[in-house]
């Protein structure tokens, strides 16, 4: 059973980061500052656990620390949208500094709020068990088994972004600046104006993947940024071709072995091959490399995806 | 007198020169916003953190140990150069090599093997690390190449997959894993494997992790220079690199181009593992995230302003800051504000295309303003 729910929080958490990201890439910019905006909602979400005082209701110090994650998220990713969208940068470039600033930023903050008398330079881990005990309950009662309550706020958010994307006039004008900016803009839209709405979302939802994420334990080394999530979340939403319920499907195959590799010591049959729990590490990763082999061929992403949009060139 | 102003005047419309402008604003203000840190963080020692970081070996009295540091800091520019030249290669062929920390990994796992384990002599070491990396890249170059698959994407799937494959098989084989640190047996002087020093380290008050890398190093950045501005091969890479659908109707192929470079770049990755392990400063150690140094390489690829000679700089510069910031810790900052320093300079390298587009267009204007006063002037 709890492996169950594992799955479905991972689930979660790649499918609402992936669809994040979607945001940012159907209007035309690379979503590859998502760890980094994972991290640094995080970071800031992990600072309010640490510092709120037990005296705050629970009911509201958990939507603090929800809205925290989000809108410091989202001011973060702006930074990815002031350099890409208004100044032309190189969006690999950006958000390769983003993902890295934010990893940095918060070792050297939590590091700085951590230090006592006896641990002179502090420590990377922020550590906040009341948390854990708020957002993971039991199960519809079963003991030991822990559900974390943010996985159907996820889930309500799919199929809202779903609308979102295809029903809504503002997705269609979305997706229009990442596929022709130069006849979206002809007809009156601003791209530039819409490629910024399009990455805030994204950072905002990648901000509430990282809470999401570190919530799952009771405490989290933040060295570690988000492990790598981001870039799974990247990977899903390319092989799930920007479309949100192949993204869902892509996330689900993807957390099955990310699963597997924390659960396949139990699994007698697994365990008793004696192969290295490395090897059920790594194994997502090579499945996620397979899957993209057979799905790239076709080059289906936003037309104008990684491209500035040059007024002059029209 | 008019002269100077006319060399001046070429000088400062050259476009390496807007370059180096360019890049020293950014590490200015990389640095300035770094200090900004420091001051939030504890303003009394602000000021001194930020000397120490910019004067690193310099804060030393004793003249010994201030070329032992110095020495330090050069040897480990060494393999941030080899990164960023790793990186500059892929650019120019119009790839981002973000998997350089894997292919820096699968160079680990043979400098261990065979330079820890069989203690073979460093030249063979080197190279096959080399040649391994480059077949881990060439990878990323045939999944791109023949099944266009985005090379950000899978040579990030590459980094995690090298990260766990030399974790799970240093960690497994006592002969270079060194249990009681989780961390593989360190390559020291004594061993066949470890780069020689060739009397360099006297001249750094007997730092023996000085040696014959540097020179080799440089000798690299030269023949990357050479191919990338002189041969066929560079030529090709570059041409794709700009448009590759033209550079294929002037008969370049564009398969044989993307292996090159990523095969290429891979090999330089390699050469970087092999410089930090086998000059013995580093070891591999388990982690949970792929090596920073490939994404270090980033950021001195791009504030050396994608140029070989350039890149020899901005490693010393990064490198500086980094060492640096190792010695701060004492006055109660973390080492990683460096690495703070170091992003915000990358993020700001995204702005130099803008900037020296801004720089063009004033140029053009004052010209203009010249002619037309000029015009005036004769009437």
């Amino acid at each position: 059973m709890s492996a169950v729910l594992f799955l479905l929080a991972f689930v979660s958490i790649l499918t609402i980061v992936a669809l994040g990201g979607m945001f940012s890439e159907k209007s035309g910019t690379v979503a590859l500052s998502l760890e980094g905006c994972m991290t640094f909602g995080a970071f800031n979400a992990g600072m309010v656990m640490y510092v709120l005082p037990n005296s705050v209701p629970a009911g509201i110090s958990a939507l603090i620390v929800i809205l925290v994650a989000i809108v410091s998220a989202g001011l973060y990713s702006l930074l990815l949208a002031v350099a890409c969208v208004t100044f032309k940068a190189n969006q690999t470039l950006v958000g390769t500094a983003l993902n890295i600033l934010a990893t940095a930023l918060a070792v050297v903050l939590i590091k700085q709020v951590t230090r006592t008398e006896a641990l002179p330079l502090g420590n990377s881990r922020l550590s906040f068990m009341r948390f854990y005990e708020i957002f993971n309950v039991n199960f519809f009662g079963m003991q030991g088994v822990s559900f974390n309550w943010l996985i159907i706020i996820a889930l309500v958010l799919v199929p809202i972004v779903y609308v979102v994307i295809y029903k809504t006039r503002f997705g269609l004008r979305l997706s229009s600046c990442g596929e022709n900016p130069s006849s979206a803009d002809s007809l009156g839209i601003n791209v530039n104006k819409t490629r910024y709405i399009g990455i805030i979302i994204s950072g905002a939802l990648a901000g509430f993947g990282g809470l999401f994420l570190i919530t799952m334990n009771s405490e989290w080394e933040f060295a570690n940024g988000a492990t790598g999530f981001g870039y799974l979340a990247l990977a899903v939403l390319i092989f799930g071709q920007w479309k949100p319920l192949y993204i869902l499907l892509g996330a689900l195959i993807f957390s099955g072995f990310k699963t597997l590799s924390v659960f396949y010591s139990s699994i007698n049959f697994l365990n008793n091959l004696g192969i290295s729990s490395y090897f059920y590490l790594a194994l997502p990763y090579v499945v996620c490399l397979i899957v993209l082999i057979f799905t790239s061929k076709k080059n289906v992403g936003p037309k104008a995806l990684g491209e500035p949009y040059d007024k002059g060139k029209r | 007198m008019n002269k100077i102003k006319s060399f001046f005047s070429s000088l400062i419309k050259k476009d390496s020169t807007k370059t180096v402008v360019t890049s020293l604003w950014c590490a200015l203000l990389g640095l300035i916003l770094g200090f900004f840190i420091l001051l939030v963080i504890n303003p009394s020692n602000a000021a001194y953190g930020m000397s120490s970081v910019l004067g690193n070996y310099l804060i030393f009295s004793n003249p010994g140990d201030r070329l032992n540091y110095f020495g330090q800091t050069l040897a480990k520019t060494a393999p941030l150069i080899a990164m960023s030249l790793s990186i500059l290669v892929s650019y120019k062929a119009g790839l981002f090599n973000l998997g350089a920390s894997g292919q820096y990994s699968i160079a680990v796992l043979v400098i261990c093997f065979l330079g820890v384990g069989a203690n073979w002599p460093w030249y063979v070491v080197m190279i096959i690390a080399m040649i391994a990396a480059a077949i881990w890249s060439a990878i990323t170059g045939l999944l791109k190449a023949f099944f266009n698959v985005n090379e950000v994407i899978s040579g990030i799937m590459l980094n995690w997959i090298a990260l766990y494959l030399v974790n799970g098989l240093l960690s497994n084989s006592s002969s270079v894993w060194d249990g009681a640190h989780s961390e593989s047996i360190m390559i020291t002087s004594e061993y066949n494997s470890f780069i020689p020093s060739i009397g360099l380290d006297k001249l750094f008050a007997g730092n023996s992790i000085v040696g014959l890398g540097m020179i080799l190093i440089l000798i690299v950045v030269i023949i990357i220079f050479i191919l990338l501005k002189k041969t066929t091969v560079g030529y090709e890479l570059k041409a794709t690199g700009l448009n590759s659908d033209a550079a294929r109707y002037a008969g370049i192929s564009k398969v044989k181009s993307i292996l090159i470079a990523t095969a290429i770049s891979g090999a330089l990755a390699g050469l970087s593992a092999s410089l930090s392990l086998q000059n013995g400063f580093t070891s591999w150690r388990l982690s949970s995230v792929p090596p920073e140094i490939g994404f270090q390489g980033i950021s001195s690829a791009f504030l050396g302003g994608l140029h070989p000679i350039g890149v020899i700089f901005s490693s010393y510069f990064i490198m500086h800051i980094t060492e640096g910031g190792s010695m701060i810790t004492d006055l109660g900052f973390s080492p990683e504000t460096a690495s703070i320093m170091t992003s915000v300079i990358i993020y700001l390298s995204g702005f130099v295309f803008f900037i020296k587009e801004a720089m063009r267009k004033f140029e053009i204007k004052s010209e203009l303003n010249k002619l037309s006063r000029n015009k005036e002037n004769k009437v």
